[in-house]
């Protein structure tokens, strides 16, 4: 697969005193052109080393990479471009804002670097500065801008050249938690209105979700899983991609039969329920069947029961604000279920809930979070 | 508790300030009268007769540009070297980098005299070993090199300010956040690109505040001034100055301190300057990045060639003069190594200068000095840190500035105001009077480490040593003398090795009876005993590595104790 940014084989090592660390171990990804690539994993997965080989800041063992289909990077055609010849654009998780410099100082830098005529530079600095709404602050020092204006200076430099593709280390982790949101959307925003290529490194979820439209989940450096956020967020059949993003009840059953291809009956601590399941598994086969918090319905008391309800009782309420956060005891096993807030619910008393056959789902067998 | 401590407490500043105030201003205050006076034993009858001759002189100028050219030819150098190599030793892949942390400190072991000494015999334009070796090698007339001069002058204070200068610019170059060049790479530039626009901005203000040192070191030097510049007839302020109270009938110590007046307010302004450019508000502040270690810059091809010039400088700095010190020891006359000078080689130097009672006494007074001093500085330094640390008052703020004050005082020219201090008491011309004025104005050397000792001992931790049943007593053996001592045993070392190679202070102050080291070692060099002051220049090396080996052998115990 020929992608914007296609990484082919790629191995990174670092030497410490007495042991040889894999940070990358045999990554192979293509990036969607004109799309937004989530890297999202734990820290020390690698995602940053990834992003930092294909910025040409480390250099890999082996493998290639290209860029905008030209090799930048390759072990067998000894090929090794520097940074500035790769042609990309890159916002640091420090903005890393030149303190010298005045805030248009800092975006003009990499137009005077290509020797773009003066009034151009103008021009272009003031385009992009009135996108990302800093238009009247070209003479501030840059330094002396809050974090989120800064972020957007960052960005504004990274844009003006109009790179091939766009690098994002973390850029939002110096920020509070309130305007991470804002700049969340603007900068969603801003990358969807240029239909720019960017790869985002992330390792907050929520993050990695609101902003992509494509997520890869790295892992101990590899690639476990690759998809659209909803692939990610709700049909993940990956342990770990699972447990990583979001919360998950697990338990574990068995395959008693198959409804349709891709749906199984299993009976489980909920009792007998239908999830979807990787197909052709043997009867017998011993499973781990996972659901969200928030998938959960409590059913109507006086309705017919349905396919996937079942009846525990409550043993602790927490109150979240937007939803309850309820621990319910079913057949032995602890399921926390996100109910919605207008529901009266009491500590000690029976409950019956019901959850989709969708949201319900079988892990793939052999894999371990 | 603690009322009975602010009771201890307040005349302790009281009286620190009056100790520190007479050691510090005193001096100051001593050169402003007598530069208004009429003579040394007529102080106070008022006269402004001083400032007409010592600002009339016609010498003036030339030793002003002379002055002027030099230190900021030093400086200059020194601070390009000593950034060059925490460049190269704290962001570099260059081999053993590990080794150049060490290696640039390592010359302050030898003294200014010595080094100076050692250049000299290889490059004075008569008989340098290395000018004689070059002139028969090429067979010129005359050697290329001439030491006495103003660029040999430059050449060897800039080396000797190294030290310096590396300390106070390779934490710049630890903090330096080095995304700020990945995103210049990013952006498109080169690597020296990246050097001109991003990095070398950036550390500007640190580059600026390492500059101004090294010029309060320069302004401030003797050592060079004296033995290379005075014979080559190139006078700056400070070797003026040194004429007019050494060189003939009747020294004029109005006239010294008139002139000296300005080198002083000069340093004052400087050392403000450089509080200013060291201050957090002057550095540039960056947010910083969680995480990411600091990425080590390639040198490629240029490695090796960069370590074989690192390594050239230190044999510069350290090793050729120390081996041509031990050289010229054994032999009568100064002559290139040959099979002939081997065979001349003797024990002589050693005997004559061993034999010397001017000597041995100069020896027992500079160790005593060196002793006494070091224990009365570091005593004094513990009650004024102490204060200054742990009392917030105006009093303590007060202390912390005096002592912080004297930091920027030319050795020499406060040689001249103790001078006038000393004459009006009974210590003048004793050893205790050298002692008094070593005191003074090292004073910020014992001070300033101390400081930051007491700093990192949190008041919680004596408090929680009260808390759990300790007397007042036992908390201060228990917490504090631990935390503590490794840093005065450190500093007492600092200070005792400064002593024992004190010069500029000395050389106003000595007199017949009360003779030092390196004063002694001046006047062998001037009389051209070069196998003399080669011996007597290492008997003080080892001095000061013994004195350097046996506190560290004491500190060993009381390091244990810290565990």
């Amino acid at each position: 697969m020929q992608g914007m940014v296609s990484v082919k084989n790629l191995v990174k090592t670092f030497a410490s005193k007495d042991e040889t660390v894999t940070a990358l171990d045999n990554v192979t990804l293509a990036t969607p052109a004109n799309r937004i690539l989530t890297l999202l994993g734990p820290s020390g997965c690698g995602k940053t080393t990834l992003l930092r080989c294909i910025a040409g800041l480390e250099s890999p063992v082996s493998g290639e990479i290209s860029i905008g289909g030209e090799v930048v990077w390759s072990k067998e055609q000894g090929i090794s471009l520097p940074p500035e010849r790769r042609g990309i654009g890159m916002v640091f998780q420090s903005y890393a804002i030149w303190p010298h410099m005045t805030v248009f100082g800092n975006v003009a830098y990499p137009l005077e670097i290509r020797r773009t005529p003066k009034q151009e530079i103008r021009e272009r600095v003031r385009k992009i500065l009135d996108l990302v709404k800093l238009s009247g602050f070209e003479n501030r020092l840059a330094t002396k801008l809050s974090g989120g204006q800064q972020q957007r200076v960052a960005l504004a430099r990274a844009l003006v050249a109009e790179p091939k593709v766009i690098l994002f280390d973390e850029p939002l982790s110096n920020l509070d938690a309130k305007l991470r949101e804002s700049t969340r959307q603007e900068l969603r925003d801003f990358l969807t209105e240029l239909a720019i290529s960017a790869i985002y490194v992330t390792h907050d979820q929520v993050e990695a979700l609101t902003i992509s439209d494509h997520i890869a989940i790295m892992r101990g450096g590899v690639i476990v899983e690759q998809g659209t956020p909803q692939d990610i967020y709700l049909r993940s059949n990956n342990p770990f991609v699972v447990d990583f993003i979001g919360r998950a009840n697990f338990l574990d059953a068995t395959i008693k039969g198959y409804k349709d291809q891709h749906h199984a009956i299993v009976s489980c601590a909920l009792g007998d329920i239908v999830c979807s399941a990787p197909s052709d598994l043997v009867i017998g086969t011993k499973v781990t069947i996972y659901t969200r918090p928030e998938s959960f319905e409590v059913a109507p008391p006086s309705s017919v029961p349905t396919e996937n309800e079942f009846e525990g009782t409550v043993t602790s309420l927490l109150f979240a604000g937007e939803a309850h956060e309820a621990e319910i005891l079913v057949g032995g096993a602890r399921i926390l279920a996100k109910l919605k807030f207008h529901i009266p619910l009491k500590k000690g008393e029976k409950v019956r809930l019901h959850v989709d056959r969708e949201w319900c789902r079988a892990l793939n067998p052999g894999e371990e979070a | 508790m603690l009322e009975r401590q602010s009771r201890l407490r307040m005349p302790l500043a009281g009286i620190l300030i009056i100790v520190v105030g007479a050691l510090t201003i005193g001096p100051v205050l001593m050169l402003v009268i007598g530069s208004f006076s009429k003579g040394i034993g007529a102080i106070g009858a008022f006269t402004t007769d001083k400032y007409v001759a010592a600002y009339t002189d016609p010498t003036l100028p030339k030793t002003l540009l002379n002055t002027v050219i030099f230190t900021l030819g030093a400086a200059c150098f020194s601070t390009i070297l000593g950034g060059l190599l925490a460049y190269l030793s704290v962001r570099t892949d260059i081999p053993f980098s590990g080794l150049f942390r060490v290696l640039p400190i390592v010359p302050m072991m030898i003294p200014h005299v010595l080094f100076a000494a050692a250049w000299i015999a290889l490059l004075n334009p008569t008989n340098g070993m290395l000018n004689l070796f070059l002139r028969n090698l090429f067979g010129l007339s005359s050697g290329p090199f001439n030491i006495y001069s103003l660029g040999g002058m430059i050449f060897l204070e800039g080396m000797l300010d190294l030290p310096v200068t590396y300390l106070v610019i390779s934490p710049a170059m630890y903090s330096f956040d080095t995304t700020l060049e990945e995103a210049s790479r990013v952006s498109g530039a080169s690597n020296l690109y990246t050097l001109r626009r991003v990095t070398l901005p950036i550390l500007k203000p640190a580059f600026l505040a390492t500059f101004t040192l090294a010029i309060i070191r320069t302004l401030a030097a003797f050592a060079i001034p004296s033995m290379v510049g005075m014979p080559g007839r190139i006078h700056i302020l400070t070797t003026h100055i040194y004429r007019i109270i050494s060189v003939g009938w009747s020294p004029d110590y109005g006239r010294a301190a008139a002139l000296g007046l300005i080198v002083l307010a000069a340093s004052i302004i400087l050392v403000y300057l450089y509080r200013h450019l060291i201050s957090e508000g002057s550095q540039y502040v960056t947010v910083t990045g969680k995480g990411y270690r600091p990425t080590v810059v390639e040198l490629g091809r240029a490695r090796y060639p960069l370590f074989i010039l690192c390594i050239v400088l230190f044999c510069f700095l350290v090793v050729i003069p120390l081996a041509t010190l031990i050289y010229m020891s054994f032999l009568p006359y100064s002559m290139v190594p040959s099979a002939r000078a081997v065979s001349m080689m003797n024990l002589r130097n050693w005997h004559t200068v061993l034999r010397n009672s001017v000597i041995v006494r100069a020896l027992k007074n500079s160790v005593f000095l060196s002793i006494a001093g070091a224990t009365l500085g570091i005593v004094l330094s513990l009650f004024v840190a102490y204060v200054v640390v742990k009392v917030k008052s105006k009093g303590s703020a007060l202390l912390e500035s005096l002592s912080f004050l004297s930091f920027s005082f030319p050795g020499m020219i406060i040689g001249v105001g103790f001078m006038w201090f000393l004459v009006r008491t009974p210590l003048y011309a004793t050893i205790w009077g050298l002692l008094v004025a070593y005191v003074g104005t090292y004073l910020p050397y014992g001070v300033r480490p101390l400081r930051s000792a007491f700093m990192q001992i949190d008041e919680e931790l004596e408090e929680s040593a009260r808390v759990f049943g300790a007397s007042f007593l036992r908390a201060l053996n228990d917490i504090i003398v631990p935390l503590l001592a490794p840093g005065v045993v450190s500093a007492w070392i600092l200070m005792a090795c400064m002593f024992i190679r004190e010069l500029s202070v000395s050389v106003v102050l000595s007199r017949p009876g009360t003779e030092v080291l390196t004063v002694e070692i001046m006047k062998l060099a001037n009389d051209g005993l070069w196998g003399q002051v080669a011996a007597l220049g290492i008997i003080m090396i080892g001095l000061s590595t013994a004195l350097v080996i046996v506190a560290s052998l004491l500190r060993i115990p009381l390091s244990h104790s810290e565990q």
